[in-house]
């Protein structure tokens, strides 16, 4: 792809969830000027560059978006709900429409359709806008504001006694405009209205050190003009310009405190670096901790032709290990990104899903800087997603019956992560109706995925963890928000290959909690080396509860499988050979080898011929063609050169 | 060219443009007591603004430009007028255009 197209794919998505936070922090306080700035300048931006491509139905529909917020902006249409609401859609298009670009390298033939009905729904609040429009909100005068109007006094005396209003700015063109083909004082040129300016510089004027080409100018002015006049002689640099009415006077404070928030992180030093580019430097630290377990094999047998150069040998290769384990942490923590960047995208999803179903749901976000893993904090999308659905569908009830049942008739559902150790705690909190252990046990009866015995041996909580069963869902009717097949059990496995754990508590009429544990970063990983006949496979080590070696005598054939005792507990026994489809032949030594596996809720006792060594590995997912197969989770490369295949247990046995 | 030197004085013609920025700061680096003299010059482009704000030189004449009139000159010869009046002749440099506006100049 084109390096331009693929660099504008990058910045329109970050740019449209910028827009989408500042939409909905918006609907939250309407009021926020900043964040009315913040979505402004990110539509403004989009637009810009879409227009640089020609993607013009996408660039039309941006630019009445624009213009909407030009007039929130300036305070003549309130940011009430229909148009957020409009403006959201606006923006979840162009998500859809950027997508599209990504896979297509253009727009899809529905656009101009799209993008004409957008354009329609973002008018309506700009036509009758008018008269709708409340005060504007009372905005914080910034700290320049003061000093502008003294030494303006003469002009803002003059306007009061006209009763004209006065609208103040502050130009700062950017250091490299001249080189833009940018003229400032043509700008300054233009302001309509003009009854005061002001030149200054940005840094103090240092004439020795001047550079003719770097504008250091800051340009202050009063305009009795309308503010939208005045912008409109910003229009092409309205990211370097601050303007803003100026209020009564005897309200400004000199002490205004500077506005923040939107723009704290522009300060922070960021390098993007394509996600592939990491990923390459690990495959490289990968292989290079495998070429330096294979200088310990050249080592040792080095030790014995020649002691004293083995033993230099040793010390250098000591060095090259611990070299190599820091660099591996380093690499590793390059690739550890906020958990926000997956997080970020769940408000407005959590709105569209409740407004679906109309119900309003109030969500909240906590720990989303908590960092792990980039595969990790991608990988959680789709599951966590799940979850919110679930809450919003089945867990938060509607607005009369929450009233019947005394609470506020918004639900809430709650987004925390956390650390933990090396582990991240993920809990997904619902005010909802919770979840009836009679009620799950009654759909498990019905659709008779468990004996009656063991149904009715099951405790409450072990109930709940039905829901994780394949082929569990309560829901009679199929939405459209959930239920469409695909259950818990998709979350489960999700979080299990990820690495993690969930488990889900709930009290009726309270709400329920679904909790994840997670690895920080699941790419380095112990396995246990086992083997079948000549071959060799791995085994996550933590799934292997333990081993055990039994007296081949005690194992008891059950119909066409086996079973074995194991501390008063009788186990099924599976030869791994047969769980791979490889010749198994007949027992031919006194014990039997055994992984003790937990599958689901039972353990399993899993035959091998032998146990090797444990080794750290680097887990490669399989790729390619080899992406499907089910029951392996990856391979590693082995220090002798051998490729070892790392087997998932609990879903060979499943 | 838009710069000129005769004497030790830095003549601006017609319309000043980014390019005339540098040949301006460097003489006026090469001897910071030379004069400007403006008259009949304008419009400035900001890159010659910005060389007239930071060495401060002493400038003289009225800009062919209205705006540079009303808005530039009192800016810029706020230092101007500082010496002058050291020297006992202060010169009145206000706003002069009477079309651009009813408010006075910052200074």
């Amino acid at each position: 792809m084109d390096d331009l197209l693929e660099q504008f794919l990058i910045e329109s998505r970050e740019l449209t969830q910028q827009a989408t936070d500042d939409l909905l922090a918006l609907e939250r306080d309407p009021r926020d000027a900043a964040r009315i700035d913040s979505a402004f300048r990110a539509v403004h931006t989009l637009k810009g560059s879409v227009a640089l491509f020609g993607f013009a139905a996408m660039g039309q529909a941006l630019h009445v978006a624009e213009d909407l917020l030009g007039l929130i902006r300036a305070g003549d249409v309130a940011a009430d709900r229909p148009v957020i609401d409009a403006l959201l859609d606006c923006i979840t298009c162009s998500d859809i429409w950027i997508e599209a670009i990504a896979t297509t390298g253009g727009l899809p033939p529905s656009a101009t359709d799209e993008s004409r009905r957008l354009q329609a729904a973002l008018q309506a609040p700009m036509a009758n806008g008018e008269s709708a429009a409340p005060a504007p909100a009372k905005r914080e005068d910034p700290a320049w504001l003061p000093a502008l109007l003294t030494r303006g006094a003469a002009a803002v005396a003059s306007a009061q006694a006209a009763n004209q209003p006065l609208v103040a700015l502050r130009y700062t063109p950017s250091a490299d405009c001249f080189f833009l083909g940018d003229d400032p004082m043509a700008i300054a040129r233009a302001i309509p209205g003009l009854v005061a300016l002001h030149l200054d510089g940005r840094e103090p004027w240092a004439s020795a050190t001047l550079d003719a080409y770097t504008c250091n100018l800051v340009i202050e002015a009063l305009s009795t003009a309308p503010a939208d006049d005045v912008r409109a002689a910003f229009r092409f640099v309205a990211d370097q310009v601050v303007i803003t009415d100026v209020v009564a006077l005897e309200d400004s404070d000199a002490s205004a405190p500077v506005r923040q928030g939107v723009g704290a992180e522009i300060g922070t030093r960021l390098l993007r670096v394509d996600a592939g580019r990491i990923d390459a430097l690990m495959d490289i630290v990968g292989e290079l901790i495998v070429a330096k377990n294979a200088l310990a094999h050249l080592t040792a047998q080095v030790a014995e032709k020649d002691a004293a150069l083995a033993r230099a040998l040793d010390a250098n290769q000591t060095d090259i290990a611990r070299l190599v384990g820091d660099m591996h942490r380093v690499v590793m923590r390059v690739r550890m990104v906020p958990l926000g960047q997956t997080f970020r995208r769940f408000p407005r999803l959590v709105r569209e899903i409740a407004a679906k179903l109309g119900k309003t749901v109030d969500f909240e976000v906590v720990g989303d800087d908590v960092e792990a893993d980039k595969g990790i904090v991608d990988g959680l999308y789709e599951p966590v997603l799940h979850l919110l659905r679930n809450a919003v569908d089945h867990g938060i009830e509607d607005a009369s019956t929450r009233r019947e049942a005394g609470k506020s008739a918004k639900g809430h559902i709650k987004l925390d992560a956390r650390r933990a150790n090396d582990h991240i705690l993920i809990t997904v909190t619902d005010d909802g109706a919770g979840i009836d252990p009679a009620r799950i046990r009654a759909v498990v009866k019905a659709r008779g995925l468990m004996s009656d015995a063991a149904l009715a041996a099951l405790d409450d909580s072990a109930a709940l963890d039905l829901i994780f069963a394949p082929g569990f869902t309560t829901t009679a009717a199929v939405t459209d928000i959930s239920g469409r097949g695909v259950g818990m059990d998709a979350v489960r496995s999700k979080i299990v290959a990820l690495g993690g754990r969930v488990a889900l508590t709930s009290t009726p009429g309270v709400g329920s909690t679904l909790r994840l544990a997670l690895p920080q970063a699941a790419t380095v990983s112990t396995v246990m080396t086992v083997r079948i006949g000549s071959d060799r496979f791995g085994i996550p080590m933590d799934t292997v509860a333990e081993t055990v070696r039994i007296p081949t005598g005690r194992i008891i054939p059950v119909r066409s499988g086996e079973a074995f005792v194991l501390r008063d507990c009788t186990l099924p026994l599976v030869r791994l050979a047969a769980l791979l489809n490889l010749p198994s032949p007949p027992r031919t030594t006194h014990d039997a080898k055994l992984l003790i596996v937990a599958a689901g809720d039972q353990r399993v006792g899993i035959e091998v011929d032998g146990f090797a060594e444990r080794v750290d590995v680097l887990l490669r997912p399989m790729t390619g063609l080899l992406a499907g197969m089910s029951g392996v989770l990856g391979t590693a490369l082995l220090g002798d050169g051998r490729v070892l295949m790392i087997l998932d247990l609990p879903e060979l046995l499943g | 060219m838009s710069v000129s030197l005769e004497a030790d004085v830095i003549r601006l013609n017609g319309v000043c443009r980014v390019e005339d920025a540098e040949p301006l700061l460097m003489l006026l680096r090469a001897d910071p007591r030379r004069t400007v003299e403006l008259t009949g010059a304008g419009p400035f482009h900001a890159a010659v603004v910005q060389v007239l704000l930071a060495l401060r030189p002493s400038v003289t004449g009225q800009p062919g430009d209205p705006f540079a009139t009303t808005w530039l000159m009192p800016l810029l010869s706020v230092g101007e007028a500082a010496r002058q009046s050291r020297k006992g002749s202060a010169l009145n440099l206000g706003p002069s255009n009477p079309r651009l506006g009813q408010g006075t100049g910052l200074s």
